[in-house]
């Protein structure tokens, strides 16, 4: 695997008026509810490890007060860790000066942030063009860039409006827009969908996604919502209390939670419309013979069920650009549909 | 003979009490009486005096008595005062210059320039032609009165004083509102200014400069009006969205950048409103700042106090209260289109 884009390295934050004391603590094993108990100092992140790739979308889930938007902060050091490292494009942010990660937050990083955070003030090209504009480019290149993104993101003709005049999904299409203008590789978007309803919502979702087949960011995503984790995710970080529970590639967490807080957790998405048949498909090129049709590797369950019209006793061939992958029985289909357990479960409800 | 006299005997203090002292101090009303009557009265426990400077001077005569505390505060102060206004009277000085110069500039022009032109700035400011008309028509009915000249008086006065209110106010509540500690260590200090009876700064500054000089009430009013622009300067800055300050501060910029671009815009309508309260408050401190020779409408009351002139102190407040209504609703329309400008 190539070098990771942005890489996390034992990272430590702790709030508190003493924290390098309860870091201590903390290293030498000390949870959240036991720090705060006997120490009176909040832990925010503890020992977090996470890689991040270059063009892939990672994201960060977790309840609230779970450490994930601290956790993002630390990326562009709006907020500074207690200790630990944060390497971007191999060399480590914690050892800038102050003009260096000014200069890495114009030209890296951008971000998009929950409650917009536009500048009221500013019409809405002007706020699209912010990152240019604080960059002292020239009027001439700003708007033409701009309004090239304002347009990219659907808000043609907008420009000079004021942000109040736009409703929330616009307003966050202009967020979007001003953190492209910047023209940096990493987009960090702090649970940049949250506050927009559900509709308008999953049209977001699915701009980021066609954004991100044309223009190959490194996408952080924050977000409490495990269908929108999941829909989005090339790489699932799962946050506990200031701590990281299991990480890796979403459909293998789901059918593999290591911890009975992810089993909880996913008991009441809809996995057939999550899980692919890739995942669930048993890996062989040899032709069964028998099958009842293809289907795409990437075909969600929910679709191979509905092509097989509820009939458990098909099997299908699993193709890749019209290569055989593997096979796929409708046994298998319907087994995958009940939640796993992980092994160390007790007394977690399961879904019916 | 008094009743602390016990305090001074067990200290083993009697002779430096008697010694030293010898009646330096001036014998009061109480102390003839007593003095009269030969034997000190026999003091039931009620009427025990608190051991106050007095009743221990009473038993010790080389106690300092409490008039002492006004009059060593007095002497301090006459001590520093050539020093303190060989400092003060340089820096304040330009202040007398920009008032006498307000106050020769807005009498100076003839009333069919001013009356228009004040109506002009109303219309600019406020883009209202209500406002303008009822502006307008105030001052044409003071002049027709004749105290258009008191009026123009103490308008160039509060010009003056609320400019530099502002113009030193400002600065204070940025810096206020960047660092805990400052804000911590001013907010005392601005409690004390507005809660500080008027009155009481004007004695010090009587002593310090002389009361012909125009900066001797500039500086009363200063005084007196500059807190809410900064307490609300101060608070506009506080109150930003954090989440837009993040939002700077993720787009690199800079602190000069995010003061100018986000900071001050976004505080604006505060400040404005605190520019208002100090316009209105400096209109409020000109009356009073006429007992130090202030200029203008504020004259005017006074003299209808002190001859019990009803009809001019009336007509002079009456004329005060139409200055503060214009003042307010043109400053209350600046700040209603700043809000307007950017609503959230």
């Amino acid at each position: 695997m190539a070098d990771p884009k942005i890489s996390i390295r034992k990272l430590y934050k702790i709030f508190g008026t003493d924290p390098q004391e309860a870091l201590r603590h903390a290293k030498d094993g000390m949870h959240k509810a036991e720090l705060l108990d006997q120490h009176r100092h909040v832990l925010g992140l503890r020992d977090i490890n996470v890689d991040m790739q270059a063009g892939e979308i990672t994201v960060i889930m977790g309840l609230s007060g779970s450490g994930k938007s601290t956790l993002i902060r630390h990326l562009n050091r709006l907020i500074e860790p207690t200790d630990g490292e944060v390497w971007v494009d191999g060399s480590d942010i914690m050892t800038y000066s102050e003009a260096k990660l000014r200069e890495m937050r114009r030209k890296k990083m951008s971000m998009v942030f929950q409650k917009f955070a536009l500048l009221p003030h500013r019409t809405v090209l002007e706020n699209a063009a912010t990152p240019m504009i604080v960059d002292g480019a020239p009027r001439a290149d700003w708007e033409a860039e701009a309004t090239k993104w304002l347009d990219r993101v659907g808000l043609e003709g907008q420009g000079p409006q004021f942000p109040h005049q736009l409703s929330g999904g616009m307003q966050q299409r202009v967020g979007i827009a001003r953190a492209l203008t910047s023209n940096s590789d990493i987009m960090l978007m702090d649970e940049a969908f949250s506050a927009l309803d559900p509709l308008i919502r999953t049209d977001m979702q699915d701009l980021l996604i066609e954004l991100q087949r044309e223009l190959q960011k490194t996408v952080v995503f924050i977000t409490h919502d495990l269908d929108e984790a999941l829909k989005l995710a090339d790489h699932l970080v799962i946050l506990k209390d200031g701590e990281v529970v299991q990480q890796g590639e979403p459909q293998h967490i789901l059918m593999h939670p290591n911890d009975p807080y992810i089993v909880d957790f996913i008991s009441d998405i809809n996995r057939a419309r999550v899980l692919r048949a890739r995942t669930v498909m048993q890996e062989t090129e040899a032709d069964p013979g028998n099958a009842d049709g293809e289907v795409d590797e990437n075909d969600t369950l929910e679709s191979v069920i509905a092509k097989a019209e509820g009939n458990a006793d098909l099997t299908y061939r699993v193709t890749r650009e019209g290569r055989q992958t593997g096979v796929l029985p409708m046994r298998d289909v319907v087994t995958a549909l009940v939640p796993t357990e992980a092994s160390d479960d007790g007394g977690i409800r399961k879904a019916s | 003979m008094a009743t602390y006299d016990w305090v001074f005997n067990t200290l083993g203090l009697r002779d430096w009490c008697d010694g030293s002292g010898g009646g330096g101090a001036p014998m009061s009303m109480s102390d003839l009486m007593n003095k009269a009557k030969g034997d000190a009265p026999e003091v039931s426990i009620w009427d025990t005096p608190f051991p106050s400077m007095d009743a221990l001077n009473d038993s010790c005569e080389a106690f300092p008595q409490s008039r002492e505390v006004t009059k060593g505060l007095e002497q301090g102060f006459l001590g520093i005062k050539d020093a303190l206004s060989l400092v003060l009277d340089p820096i304040t000085q330009p202040l007398s210059w920009a008032l006498e110069y307000a106050l020769w500039a807005f009498q100076g022009i003839p009333w069919w320039i001013m009356i228009p032109f004040l109506a002009l700035v109303i219309r600019l400011i406020s883009r209202s032609w209500g406002l303008t008309a009822f502006v307008a028509g105030s001052f044409a009915a003071m002049a027709f009165i004749d105290y258009y000249d008191y009026a123009m008086q103490t308008l160039a006065v509060i010009f003056v004083c609320a400019f530099i209110c502002v113009l030193l106010g400002v600065p204070i509540g940025i810096a206020m509102s960047r660092s805990d500690r400052l804000q911590a260590g001013m907010i005392p200090v601005l409690d004390m200014l507005q809660t500080l009876p008027p009155f009481v700064y004007l004695i010090p500054l009587i002593f310090l400069f002389s009361v012909t000089e125009p900066k001797l009430y500039g500086i009363a009013i200063i005084l007196y009006a500059i807190v809410p622009v900064i307490r609300l300067t101060n608070l506009g800055i506080r109150l930003v969205d954090k989440e837009v300050i993040e939002a700077a501060d993720a787009f690199g910029m800079t602190k000069r950048q995010k003061l100018y671009g986000v900071q001050i815009p976004l505080a604006l309508p505060n400040i404005m409103a605190g520019v208002n309260q100090t316009i209105m408050m400096s209109l409020a401190m000109v009356v009073i700042a006429s007992l130090v020779s202030a200029p203008g409408l504020g004259v005017l009351v006074l003299r209808g106090i002190r001859n019990l002139e009803l009809g001019v102190g009336l007509v002079s407040g009456l004329g005060i209260v139409l200055l503060a209504v214009i003042l307010d609703r043109s400053t209350k329309a600046a700040l209603a289109r700043v809000n307007a400008a950017q609503k959230h």
